[in-house]
């Protein structure tokens, strides 16, 4: 018994964590349609920012976060207004070319910087842990699940009740009225694509501590996001949140109870199955 | 319509550009006509994955699988049951077809939008990215040796050097055939018309599942058997090579490149970009380990933002407007 609540603790905790990741590739989508393939690669962006900073100030990752998340704020900004704003209007299908290019070039320009082996970045709080009863909980994946549903109504809030939020929903909703209605579509589409490669930042951050990280590692991260975001209905922030915990707890569970191979496999048989049968999500909300 | 490709059959320049090439081991280094090989190689599967991707505008990420299934289940069916590797080419051409085929019709039954079908043909390539890293019949995560190539024929063996590059133009030079003679098939007319705008096809009459399972059944078989040829060349079946998401990015963006959905671009692509890799690789390798991938990226990149279309209808303007000047 105590395997299955540790099975699900774990998931429940890494899960939070690859929601906050899906919910920058969320919005994106909703108001801008790009479906980004190198995300993943940002999330490895960020995490050997932190390493930088670690080998050089030796800052702790929670620490780097205060110049990491305006750093990469900044890239995303560039890379919308530079790379994907002269695409729209083309085909959709060259962003999806395009991303991946990038991919390549942000996974083997930190391989050129960082060399291929596996690195760390220690964190005071690395090795922490916290018994609640046979259950075992690393104190990082707490910090990353508290922080992660802190900052996901910090966005909801947002949404809800700024006036960027409300300019994102009314793009989201519809850009030709939005933009009749006197919205900056095109800054709106800068910002909200700014505002999710921040949010990869901090999750750089959160899923840092005690995980060996290697250049190759991107297209792993854009898959699970992809997982998330499908799962979540696309564009629907609380069924992304849930999808993230249902591919977080999946993966647990198959790692847990199932051998080998068959455990890694979970995660994909689970997205491709919701995929065929509720391609509009888990949530049942009838609002796209 | 047909006429076209036997206009290509038929034409001197064809064949001139074949014959040439077939010289080219007796003029070239072995570090040179490995190159070269690799880039027939490349040409090979861009050109096969054209056919789904280009021409039908599903952009399948799923082309590992085929491939990986070509190198790695006729290596193990040679190595674990002693299975000719001819027999077993064979074999992994027809799972391959019929995993395409099975993956088409999904696409169709579930009606799949472009985007879907991205992410599900990705969530099937690292499906079975895992199954062979996990399962020891077909090398796991180490891989299988095969044996020492003495130019048996009958072995599926081609000498290596010399004989694996005529091998490889073969095919390569089947592939390209392949793109000319649908693209000018009433099957090409009828994959184009399903990319442009695959309700009005359906609206007109055409058999969209008959298409599209036809188009990646071929996709498949020759992207299988270029991965049979690929891994005997190689003579190492290495999974993180072979069975990984990344050949089929790489893929993409050489077809991206050259030009998407025309018989000639993706060869283009692979034939401009699979050098200036390697030699980079060669040169900067050891002290810039992944130079020639961030290349490539940069490429991609640019092309898609200069010329989304791809270089060939580039060349072809220029070409047309130079003559227009003259």
């Amino acid at each position: 018994m105590s395997e299955l609540y540790q099975a699900l603790a774990q998931g429940l905790l890494i899960g939070s964590s690859y929601g906050l990741l899906a919910l920058g590739m969320g919005l994106v989508y909703g108001v801008s349609g790009v479906v980004n393939f190198s995300h993943g690669d940002f999330i490895s962006l960020g995490m050997f920012m932190c390493l930088a900073l670690y080998s050089a100030l030796s800052l702790d990752p929670y620490v780097s976060v205060i110049i990491t998340v305006p750093v990469m704020t900044a890239i995303g900004a560039l890379v919308y207004l530079f790379l994907i704003r002269p695409m729209v209007g083309h085909q959709f299908l060259m962003v999806v070319q395009l991303t991946l290019g990038l991919s390549l070039v942000l996974q083997n320009g930190i391989l050129m910087v960082f060399g291929g082996q596996p690195a760390r970045t220690p964190s005071v709080v690395e090795s922490k842990l916290l018994l609640l009863g046979d259950v075992v909980l690393r104190v990082p994946h707490l910090i990353a699940f508290a922080v992660s549903f802190v900052l996901a109504g910090g966005l909801y809030v947002m949404l809800r009740s700024t006036d960027f939020g409300r300019s994102i929903r009314a793009v989201h909703q519809n850009a030709h009225a939005a933009a009749l209605m006197g919205i900056d579509v095109g800054r709106v589409q800068v910002m909200t694509f700014a505002l999710g490669i921040g949010i990869l930042a901090l999750a750089a951050t959160l899923l840092l501590p005690g995980t060996p990280i290697q250049p190759t590692q991107g297209l792993r991260y854009t898959v699970i996001t992809l997982l998330v975001v499908v799962l979540g209905g696309m564009t629907n922030f609380v069924g992304i949140m849930l999808g993230g915990l249902v591919i977080g707890i999946a993966e647990a569970f198959g790692t847990i109870y199932l051998e080998g191979p068959l455990g890694l496999l979970m995660p994909y048989l689970i997205f491709v199955l919701i995929m065929l049968f509720r391609p509009q999500g888990l949530t049942w909300s009838s609002s796209r | 319509m047909r006429g076209e490709f036997y206009k290509t059959l038929s034409s001197p320049i064809w064949w001139g550009v074949l014959a040439v090439a077939a010289t080219l081991p007796f003029m070239l280094s072995s570090y040179y006509l490995h190159i070269l090989t690799l880039s027939l190689v490349y040409v090979a599967l861009a050109s096969s994955w054209n056919i789904v991707g280009g021409m039908a505008g599903q952009i399948s990420l799923a082309h590992s699988l085929f491939i990986g299934i070509g190198a790695m289940l006729s290596s193990a069916m040679l190595l674990k049951l002693g299975i000719n590797m001819w027999l077993g080419l064979l074999i992994s051409a027809l799972i391959s077809g019929a995993l395409g085929v099975a993956i088409a019709w999904i696409d169709f039954r579930f009606q799949l939008g472009h985007l879907s079908f991205v992410l599900i043909t990705l969530a099937f390539a690292e499906m079975g990215s895992i199954i062979v890293e996990g399962w020891d019949f077909l090398g796991g995560a180490s891989g299988l040796l095969l044996p020492k190539d003495t130019g048996n024929f009958l072995a599926f063996q081609f000498g290596g050097g010399d004989g694996a590059f005529w091998m490889m133009l073969a095919l390569a030079a089947i592939c390209v055939l392949v793109n000319v003679a649908i693209l000018n098939s009433p099957l090409g007319y009828y994959l184009r018309t399903i990319r442009d705008n695959e309700k009005a096809a359906q609206a007109i009459g055409v058999d969209i599942l008959r298409y599209k399972i036809t188009a990646m059944a071929i996709s498949a078989v020759l992207a299988s058997v270029v991965g049979t040829a690929y891994v005997r060349y190689l003579t190492f079946a290495d999974p993180y090579l072979l069975i990984s998401p990344v050949i089929t990015i790489e893929i993409v963006l050489f077809a991206t490149v050259g030009g998407l959905g025309r018989a000639y671009g993706p060869a283009l692509g692979a034939l401009l970009l699979v050098p200036l890799g390697e030699v980079l690789r060669g040169k900067l390798g050891s002290t810039l380990p992944g130079l020639h991938y961030f290349i490539y990226g940069i490429v991609v990149i640019g092309v898609i933002l200069v010329t989304p279309r791809g270089l060939l209808p580039l060349f072809e303007g220029l070409w047309r407007r130079w003559r227009e000047a003259r």
